[in-house]
């Protein structure tokens, strides 16, 4: 009889912190603190890195968690975590909030709730000016050369089903064999045609890149699941700064032409929160 | 997930693509030893020739060819030599297919060095007075090879030769990494399309043991009729 009593005081023990997170509701205790946890990778600019100087954390969506925390009236405070650590801190209350560089699918619904898509990435096609190939749809019948084996040539295919497209075993290779003039496009990730871009120095002035995204991948702040509260909040900020320039204004200063990384213009707005299959 | 869709590979779109990447392997190997054999011919004489500048080309074409490996020579014929062409000839080049022309110039450049020391081995298994024979009795050099010892070669050198083919239909599977689109290549890529990696390789491997075992067929016949005193 005792031993039963002990067994469900000891249950109760452990179940009480959880109940005590579940029932309350986590925006009221973020104003209790007077502080908002926001997990970061902390290592992946701009999104999120240390600057060298001040050794604190800053990046686009450092910015934007700052700016949530100001909304809630708050002070921000910035956790470094690893990629695959991000949703179980955020489901075990250890973050508040996750800005770290979250892609949003379908997949991940079911285990956290997302804020307003913040960001949008994907494959692009990088193509010779002289070829006079302005859109993705003249790339049909032409030859097109990415790496094997990722989601570039079935992205490229989907779009454009009549490319011919030649595979490597890298997309330095492939970036080689456009640079030679033996194709006339090159398939690549956004980020990582930008660094390619850069390295053709004054030559870049003669390849073009599409502006249609192959796929689609977007980003946004991962909230624990049902936590309706802290989610308006968080939404109602970033549509606020759709709507007063600052969204536009972070990502020149972060994506943009004021960055190292010189992505084209801002082609998405902080408006919704579904994504695609 | 069913163990193995055999569906997959008889109809629909990944059975055209292996299919497309069988007949580039078996371009590769028909146009590869299609040059390469009178290439190694040409050598293996000059390798012979009672000219000494003649003699050293040939050693020298050999040893370079052979002591470099294959994927060293596609790479280097592929992404190296075109860009030593005038600006027009190379612009002419690249509207081409020029990955399929890279792997048959490697391809054949390598085979050929090899089969050229396989027809070497066969003049010189011809005994040195067969030769002399025949130019005592007023033969210039090319007519007494022609008439004489590569009759004589052939018998010997074919058994080694058709093995060299075999490896080269093998080696044709290495002319990926330049980007032709031939058979492993294409596995490869309905792998990535389909995640059905063992039937896309499983289709190769069938395609590859097939002609192999047809060219080693080949070589067993070719022996038997060779032999000495074989009668149809």
């Amino acid at each position: 009889m005792i031993h039963r009593l002990h067994r469900v005081l000891l249950v109760a023990a452990l179940l009480l912190p959880w109940l005590n997170t579940a029932l309350a509701d986590q925006l009221d205790d973020i104003r209790k603190k007077g502080e908002i946890v926001i997990g970061v990778l902390g290592t992946d600019e701009p999104n999120s890195f240390v600057d060298p100087k001040t050794r604190g954390y800053i990046g686009y969506e450092v910015d934007l968690a700052t700016a949530i925390a100001k909304k809630i009236g708050v002070k921000p405070v910035f956790r470094q975590m690893a990629v695959a650590a991000r949703i179980p801190e955020l489901q075990q209350g250890r973050v508040d909030l996750l800005a770290a560089s979250l892609t949003h699918n379908k997949e991940r619904e079911a285990q956290i709730d997302f804020s307003l898509t913040h960001f949008i990435t994907g494959s692009k096609v990088l193509v010779v000016k002289r070829s006079g190939v302005q859109k993705l749809s003249d790339l049909a019948g032409r030859k097109v050369l990415t790496v094997k084996g990722g989601t570039q040539e079935p992205n490229l295919k989907r779009a454009v089903p009549t490319a011919q497209v030649v595979t490597f075993e890298n997309t330095q290779q492939a970036f080689q064999t456009l640079r030679q003039g033996k194709g006339v496009g090159y398939v690549n990730d956004e980020s990582s045609l930008y660094s390619d871009i850069g390295k053709l120095g004054p030559q870049a002035s003669e390849y073009v890149l599409l502006p249609e995204n192959l796929n689609f991948e977007p980003l946004a702040l991962g909230i624990r699941k049902g936590e309706k509260a802290l989610k308006a909040i968080v939404d109602a900020t970033l549509r606020e700064m759709e709507a007063n320039g600052d969204a536009e204004r972070l990502y020149e200063r972060w994506w943009g032409q004021q960055s190292r990384l010189k992505f084209a213009k801002r082609t998405f707005k902080f408006d919704s929160d579904q994504v695609a299959q | 997930m069913p163990a193995f869709e055999l569906s997959l590979l008889l109809s629909g779109p990944y059975h055209a693509l292996l299919l497309a990447g069988l007949q580039v392997s078996l371009a590769l190997l028909a146009v590869s030893f299609a040059v390469a054999l009178p290439l190694a011919l040409l050598v293996a004489l000059a390798g012979q020739a009672p000219l000494a500048p003649l003699r050293g080309l040939a050693v020298v074409f050999v040893e370079s060819q052979r002591s470099v490996p294959l994927l060293a020579h596609l790479l280097f014929w592929y992404f190296g030599a075109p860009e030593l062409l005038p600006p027009d000839a190379r612009q002419w080049l690249y509207e081409g297919d020029v990955e399929f022309l890279a792997a048959v110039i490697a391809l054949s450049l390598y085979y050929g060095a090899y089969m050229a020391e396989d027809i070497r081995s066969g003049l010189r298994a011809v005994p040195v007075e067969q030769l002399q024979a025949a130019r005592s009795l007023g033969l210039g050099f090319l007519p007494a090879m022609r008439h004489v010892v590569l009759p004589q070669a052939v018998r010997i050198t074919v058994p080694p030769l058709l093995s060299q083919t075999l490896n080269l239909w093998k080696d044709t599977s290495i002319a990926t990494v330049i980007g032709t689109a031939e058979l492993m290549h294409q596995a490869a890529k309905v792998e990535t399309e389909s995640f059905r990696s063992l039937e896309a390789f499983a289709f190769a491997t069938v395609c590859y043991l097939a002609v192999s075992l047809a060219i080693a067929a080949a070589a067993a016949g070719c022996q038997r009729r060779l032999a000495p005193g074989w009668r149809p």
